[in-house]
């Protein structure tokens, strides 16, 4: 599923009568079967672009539509094939073991029995979640939640997965075990991946194209390598860092 | 369908994750009921019964059925929806392709359905080996079940419209404090509704309390005539809409309000 956001604006309003525009007037498209980074410094509004792209927040002004889908009028159908991740909150019931989650979700999304069990099987060998299935999220580690938490957005087979910052806090090599996970399900399925992260490696390893905002405002939308040919290095953590200070004094497109 | 059979078994699991809050709830009754009791018998001794509404044989039908009913309707909607707004946990919720009250509805009834097997059964049994006399009016008792079903439903969208407040207010637990004292004092659950002073008594006219606890429980202890159980169950019916569309009105533009805490 393709995604295409046009002029996007979403205003928060704040104590006496003083408003802050969390993200101003930005357009982008995303192809199906993508891979793209959606980077930017903290309170650049990503959060907030995502949640609206997910249908959580509702925009003050442009459109997202899906596939030629809207929110407006074809909610369900969006979510039925739509998977987040949130880094930051977890979407299993807390206190209850990750199989009921999981059964749950099935029923949720109408996934058949034979698709449930081959992703069931598929998971458990990536991601080891098998060992774990049984235990209710309060009692695992981050890393077990948060593939708990990827298996839960892809057990019902979606086209889009949000990703926001999937591997905050985790180890290296359960860092390394997501990556390759979200890889695979993106070169098998063609799912349309869209992450979110602080992790320079997390968008070497997965993304070509890159979308950047800073203040609200989309600064660039091209490919990774064109965004290395500007600047002249390889140094991805190099580059953004540049980008980020040259926002903090100006907020200027890179091209 | 399954899918809501799925969250009403997620509510029953969450309800019974950790033992030993059943075991304090459960007891928490027994005490409160005992302290009822006790209170209402020394009452009627040093009154005598003079210028109380109902006789001592009816407020203490009146109190197990109230203590009773209250072991599976108390609801904890308003402080999972405000937890969940004040968390941003709300977020997860509202990516789903059902209706976030309907999943509220769905897992509430398996927290109410796990409440009546654990502590309503237990806490009835009980209760039938020290009263020995009839607890409900028989000929009225399809009736009564009808009005439970329906102050259930009162009793929900209240605590939804209250949890839904958290769209604007953030935090509702103060709120919740107040409406929680003004709700359990109005609705007849302490006290009969029919012993309220007069002035009291006009005011919960106007209210929906009174369809939660008091109307149900007269309903199932006390001889009524027809024509005033229909009046009551029309009372409650009113209600039911009010706060339906209510609860519509809420969510709409709350929902337009929400911003989703925690990045």
């Amino acid at each position: 599923m393709s995604i295409e956001v046009n002029n996007l604006t979403k205003i928060y309003k704040l104590k006496r009568r003083q408003k802050k525009t969390a993200v101003d007037n930005i357009s982008f498209s995303i192809p199906a079967g993508e891979i793209v980074g959606f980077i930017g410094p903290n309170g650049a509004g990503k959060s907030t672009t995502i949640k609206m792209m997910t249908g959580i927040l509702i925009p003050d002004r442009g459109s997202i539509s899906i596939d030629g889908l809207t929110f407006r009028k074809n909610r369900k159908q969006i979510m039925m094939k739509t998977g987040v991740v949130f880094g930051q909150k977890s979407v299993l019931c807390w206190d209850i073991p990750v199989i009921d989650s999981l059964k749950l979700f099935k029923d949720m999304y109408r996934v058949p029995d034979d698709v449930f069990k081959e992703n069931m099987d598929s998971f458990s060998n990536i991601l080891g979640l098998d060992e774990f299935i049984r235990q209710p999220p309060r009692l695992l580690s981050l890393g077990q939640r948060m593939k708990a938490d990827l298996a839960a957005s892809l057990i019902y087979d979606p086209d889009i997965l949000f990703l926001d910052e999937p591997t905050i806090g985790i180890d290296v090599l359960s860092k390394e075990r997501i990556r390759q996970f979200i890889k695979k399900i993106n070169e098998e399925r063609h799912t349309t991946v869209i992450l979110t992260t602080h992790d320079v490696s997390d968008i070497e390893t997965l993304c070509e194209k890159m979308i950047i905002i800073d203040k609200g405002s989309l600064i660039y939308d091209e490919t990774l390598s064109d965004l290395k040919n500007i600047y002249r290095t390889t140094d991805l953590e190099e580059i953004i860092k540049k980008i980020y200070l040259a926002g903090e004094e100006k907020n200027e497109k890179i091209c | 369908m399954r899918k809501y059979a799925d969250l009403a078994i997620i509510g029953t699991k969450e309800h019974t994750a950790y033992l030993n809050s059943v075991w304090a709830n459960f007891l928490a009754k027994i005490v409160y009921l005992y302290m009822q009791f006790s209170l209402w018998n020394a009452l009627f001794s040093s009154n005598a019964g003079r210028n109380i509404p109902l006789s001592h044989d009816e407020t203490i039908r009146y109190i197990i059925a109230a203590t009773l009913i209250s072991t599976f309707m108390e609801c904890d909607v308003t402080m999972w929806i405000n937890g969940q707004i004040q968390s941003g946990d709300v977020a997860n919720q509202l990516i789903r392709p059902i209706d976030y009250r309907i999943m509220i509805f769905a897992k509430h009834i398996g927290t109410s359905a796990v409440k009546l097997l654990i502590y309503t059964l237990p806490f009835g049994i009980l209760t039938a080996l020290f009263y020995h006399d009839d607890l409900f009016c028989k000929e009225q008792l399809l009736y009564g079940i009808l009005s439970i079903i329906l102050a259930y439903m009162i009793q929900f969208l209240y605590s939804l419209i209250i949890g839904l407040m958290a769209f604007w207010l953030i935090v509702t637990w103060p709120l919740n404090m107040l409406l929680a004292a003004v709700y359990k004092l109005l609705s007849g659950s302490w006290i009969p509704a029919a012993m309220f002073p007069k002035l009291l008594t006009t005011i919960n006219m106007f209210l929906p309390f009174r369809a939660i606890y008091a109307i149900p429980v007269t309903i199932i202890t006390t001889p009524m005539s027809p024509g005033s159980i229909r009046e009551n169950l029309c009372f409650q019916l009113i209600w039911l809409a009010v706060l339906f569309l209510l609860s519509e009105v809420t969510w709409i533009t709350g929902k337009n309000k929400l911003i989703v805490q925690g990045g």
